[in-house]
């Protein structure tokens, strides 16, 4: 595909004289690509302020991040680690629509025994008044979706804390 | 005529910039809103263009300087502060909608700016700390007075402070259960623990009234569902020595349990899972105990035909060893033309008893220094050697 890619840049030149090639072939004329991109933000002009999290690529995890999300399922032995997992990641979609905006960091889940803890970082766009109610909506509508009891324990900060510049 | 067209043309520019101060105040005094709604149908029918602003702003602040809404004061002198600084207002609408939006970004920055100081700031050094943190909590940095930092530090910088810290929310904290807090936990469970029996004062005496141990698991788990399959399984522990049983009802026993049995601690160890329910297992541990205990007191027809291998230890009478033994003691006897000896007079000796014996350590215990030197002076004592060293 990257080989192609290129026959195709280069037959826009018009200058340049290429062999007759078949549709798919090896020639490479470009370096391959093989970067991993995964949870990673690119240094840019140094405009982009990053958090602590968005500024460390995964692999800093157990060095120098902990975990977002936290339960027993992935210890030796323990059973329903995948629905742990699915949960989270409903939980996290959720909580970025309810709270438009609004979040200035990821969303901490603990879990402890049958209850789950949802630790937020939130900006102060919305009135007091707004945030209680989201909270409060957020809290009932997860509870009864989970059948068991959630807590959100909303933390508000001015501006999301920057860690460096991109 | 032009008077009173002139004055027409004061009135209308009066009420178009009135007009917007009227319909803000709706809202806040209903003592307004009659008025208000007098003002609009007058205006409507009058389009003005805006004549020299000043002089609309001067008759608007005419009219509150002396009233008695300053809040009407705050607000002529907002729109005509607006008013001033805008393009002329075509029309009475446009003027509107800018006085509604001013007013709406004026609250949000009051509540943008207005935000009370920390907690931390009016803790007392002595304060109890477990009314600050009851329960298992996340790391709050307006609650706790440490200058924490956590976090991997910039180049040339500090690691991050607490304020806005995931990393700090992230770890699991313990600042519920500081030892007040413990202290006051154990006070609170202390009226619903009993005593320990003081009978029971030590392991022996423990075994001698309860000599069955059964082990059990419980497991706990972060999620939804308490169910576990491992918790169903049973352990069952007795010591044979506290079960009543003859020689014969122990070897069948231990011969019927196999691997169950440990032979350095005397302890069978029963382990069921094959039920669901942690309860079947428990009930059918019991069962098992029961019927391998009735069952080594039964001797069957076919036991006796246990054979030399089937015997868990060495047993010397009838065994080759001895009739090797009893035939070369014989023979000996023959040579020396001693007759008349019988076989229970030379089982009787002092000699055989003594070869007898080391036989059977040697056999039982396996090789040691001492079985081993124990045979060697109880054959030549036997074959009667002394003279060897």
């Amino acid at each position: 595909m990257a080989a192609a890619m290129a026959v195709r840049a280069l037959r826009a030149l018009p200058h340049i004289r290429i062999p007759a090639l078949p549709a798919s072939c090896s020639l490479h004329t470009t370096p391959p690509r093989l970067k991993t991109r995964a949870a990673r933000v690119r240094v840019g002009k140094g405009d982009k302020a990053v958090t602590y999290e968005k500024a460390h690529p995964p692999h800093y995890i157990a060095h120098r991040k902990g975990w977002l999300s936290l339960h027993t399922g992935n210890l030796d032995g323990e059973r329903c680690a995948a629905q742990r997992a699915v949960e989270d990641s409903f939980v996290r979609r959720f909580l970025h629509g309810t709270f438009p905006g609004c979040l200035a960091d990821e969303a901490v889940l603990k879990r402890r025994s049958n209850s789950l803890l949802v630790c937020l970082l939130l900006l102060r766009r919305l009135p007091p008044s707004k945030l209680c109610f989201l909270l409060g909506y957020a809290e009932t509508l997860l509870s009864h979706l989970y059948k068991c009891p959630v807590r959100i324990e909303a933390q508000t900060v001015p501006d999301a804390a920057v860690y460096k510049y991109l | 005529m032009a008077n009173k067209i002139n004055k027409l043309n004061s009135i209308s520019d009066f009420f178009s910039l009135s007009l917007p101060i009227l319909l803000l105040f709706q809202k806040e005094t209903n003592h307004f809103r009659c008025s208000a709604k007098l003002a609009l149908p007058l205006c409507r029918r009058e389009i003005s263009h805006a004549a020299a602003l000043p002089k609309m702003a001067a008759a608007c602040w005419v009219l509150s300087g002396s009233s008695r809404w300053p809040a009407l004061a705050r607000c002529c002198w907002r729109a005509e502060v607006a008013a001033y600084f805008s393009t002329p207002a075509a029309s009475s609408r446009e003027a509107q909608q800018r006085e509604v939006s001013t007013r709406r970004r004026g609250r949000m920055s009051q509540l943008i700016r207005s935000h009370i100081p920390p907690r931390t700031e009016r803790m007392a050094v002595d304060q109890d700390w477990s009314s600050v943190y009851p329960t298992a909590a996340a790391f709050k940095p307006a609650s706790v007075p440490l200058p924490i930092r956590m976090g991997y530090p910039v180049k040339g910088g500090v690691p991050p402070p607490k304020e806005g810290n995931l990393e700090l929310i992230k770890i699991p904290n313990f600042l519920h259960l500081t030892p007040p807090a413990i202290k006051k936990h154990c006070a609170a469970l202390r009226d619903f623990c009993t005593e320990w029996p003081s009978a029971l004062d030590g392991d022996e005496k423990c075994e001698q009234h309860f000599p069955v141990e059964i082990e059990t698991v419980d497991y706990v788990s972060a999620g939804t569902s308490i169910r576990n399959p491992k918790a169903r399984i049973v352990t069952l522990r007795v010591k044979l020595s506290n079960l009543n049983l003859d020689d014969h009802a122990k070897k069948k026993l231990i011969k019927l349990v196999g691997k169950r049995y440990c032979k350095d601690t005397d302890v069978l160890t029963i382990i069921t899972d094959r039920c669901p329910l942690r309860r079947q297992n428990y009930d059918y541990g019991i069962h098992l105990l029961t019927v391998l205990y009735h069952e080594s007191w039964k001797t069957e027809a076919w036991e006796s035909e246990k054979t030399e291998e089937d015997m868990e230890e060495y047993i010397w009478e009838n065994s080759s060893s001895q009739k090797n033994a009893l035939d070369t003691l014989l023979q000996i006897k023959a040579t020396e033309n001693v007759s008349n000896v019988t076989k229970e007079e030379l089982l009787a000796s002092e000699v055989v008893r003594n070869y007898r014996n080391s036989v059977i350590a040697l056999k039982n215990e396996g090789e040691t220094e001492s079985n081993m030197s124990q045979y060697k002076e109880s054959v030549k004592k036997l074959l009667n050697i002394q003279a060897l060293p």
